[in-house]
């Protein structure tokens, strides 16, 4: 056992999700899309082992990201991982991901419970001011007259609305474009 | 963006798990307090950290460029669309109570970064696994913490090669926004499914190198601690958890009564 994960390939999966959320931020900063993919990977690997490796995944996405940008503020944010993880397993158990017009729907309420998660941590623990993009919506919402809190939440939800719905239409597409050879080896592409 | 460098400082040589400890500890502490003279306090003590790694220099400069913008955006938030009553800062009317918010945020975030990165630039990550084998910290969480780290930039590599090669291909970039959605499936599905292919290979090797065999692995070269580090990492502890305990006994009073009076 690793990690309370049940074998040595779960941990390889992990590792991979990961790799995935940290990495795309790259491609997404290509063709300037205003969301992150942040979480693409703790979906696929929820989605491939279950819930305690996308949370292993989730969580450690989150520390590793703060080493590698040095900015350690964001990692109470590792809650809203958490919480993609648990949702995102439970949509795999009831085959959201086998058609995009399931998963794209179930994104899209990730993204609300997502938003709302983050919008109380933003707020309470930095006043609102998180990433550059999300904080300039939160104060052009104050500057017409919205209140702080109200703003915060629709700042963290509209980007999140869109960033999830994008991570599970992506997650099913890699899911049903698996090599069969590959899905084999994976017990929910191969159910 | 800022990584490890060698030095001869007290926070170089002393166990990995102590400058950790400082920083969470830190970090714990400063969420705990609520005036700007008590914020104050702990942005100071994380330059002393700084100092104390003979990394002022090499840390200032990343810390304030993350803390900065940050604390323009809560000074604009807080400070200028706050709520009344304000006062004249040379040409800015300033909300007394958000300027007053704005500075504990913003302090908050200041202290965690100095002190955070001051751990970036003194623990060596080699001597930190180290540290973790010894303490027998399990494979798994070694194995996710180092080894990502290494898959990372392989992965931007590839990502960056797979852009360019769909780019060849007649892949635009631009476009509307729906466009640019739709460019994300050639670009993010090559990356991924190649990745998934590589794991049986990276779950053989594991296994040859025998990481499935359950054994207690050994510290080859153990990062030696003391007594005086001990302490110091327990008083971090009794900090932060007689910090907490100031900070939610008012709550306590909402709950139970009672129980306020016995904690006083």
């Amino acid at each position: 056992m690793y990690l309370g994960l049940v074998s040595l390939r779960d941990l390889v999966l992990v590792r991979l999700g990961v790799a995935i959320n940290l990495v795309l931020g790259q491609v997404v900063a290509a063709l300037l899309l205003p969301v992150y993919l942040d979480s693409l990977g703790t979906i696929l690997v929820a989605a491939l082992v279950g819930p305690r490796a996308a949370i292993a995944a989730g969580l450690t996405s989150q520390v590793l990201a703060a080493v590698l940008s040095g900015n350690f503020s964001w990692l109470p944010f590792g809650i809203v991982q958490v919480v993609i993880a648990v949702y995102a397993a439970g949509a795999a158990r009831v085959g959201v991901f086998k058609r995009l017009r399931t998963a794209l729907p179930a994104g899209l309420l990730l993204g609300l419970l997502a938003g709302g998660t983050a919008a109380p941590i933003a707020y309470f623990m930095f006043g609102g001011a998180t990433a550059g993009g999300v904080t300039a919506v939160t104060t052009a919402l104050r500057a017409i007259g919205t209140p702080l809190p109200v703003a915060v939440a629709i700042a963290s939800m509209g980007t999140d609305l869109l960033d999830k719905t994008i991570a599970f239409g992506l997650v099913c597409l890699i899911l049903r474009n698996v090599p069969s050879h590959l899905a084999a080896r994976f017990p929910v592409l191969a159910r | 963006m800022i990584g490890f460098r060698t030095g001869r400082s007290p926070l170089h040589a002393a166990h990995p798990y102590t400058p950790l400890a400082i920083a969470t500890a830190l970090l714990c502490l400063v969420f705990a307090a609520q005036t700007p003279a008590a914020i104050g306090i702990f942005v100071l003590a994380g330059i002393v950290l700084a100092i104390a790694g003979s990394s002022l220099g090499y840390v200032a400069k990343p810390a304030l460029m993350l803390a900065i913008p940050t604390l323009v955006l809560l000074f604009i938030l807080h400070g200028l669309l706050g709520p009344e009553p304000r006062h004249a800062l040379g040409p800015l009317h300033v909300s007394d109570s958000g300027l007053t918010e704005a500075i504990v945020l913003g302090g908050r975030i200041t202290a965690i970064l100095f002190a955070f990165l001051t751990v970036l630039a003194t623990v060596s990550p080699d001597r930190l696994v180290e540290a973790m084998t010894e303490r027998r910290v399990s494979f798994g969480a070694t194995y996710l913490l180092v080894s990502t780290l290494t898959l990372v930039p392989r992965m931007r590599r590839r990502a960056a090669q797979i852009l360019e090669a769909q780019q060849c291909r007649g892949l635009r970039l631009g476009g509307s926004p729906l466009a640019r959605i739709m460019a994300l499936g050639p670009l993010v599905l090559p990356l991924v499914l190649g990745a998934l292919a590589e794991v049986d290979e990276q779950v053989l090797a594991l296994d040859t190198r025998g990481v499935t065999s359950g054994r207690v692995r050994t510290a080859m070269d153990p990062p030696p601690d003391s007594a005086a580090q001990w302490a110091i990492r327990w008083i971090c502890v009794c900090l932060v958890v007689g910090a907490w305990a100031e900070r939610v006994r008012p709550l306590l009073m909402l709950i139970h009564p009672h129980l306020y009076v016995a904690c006083r």
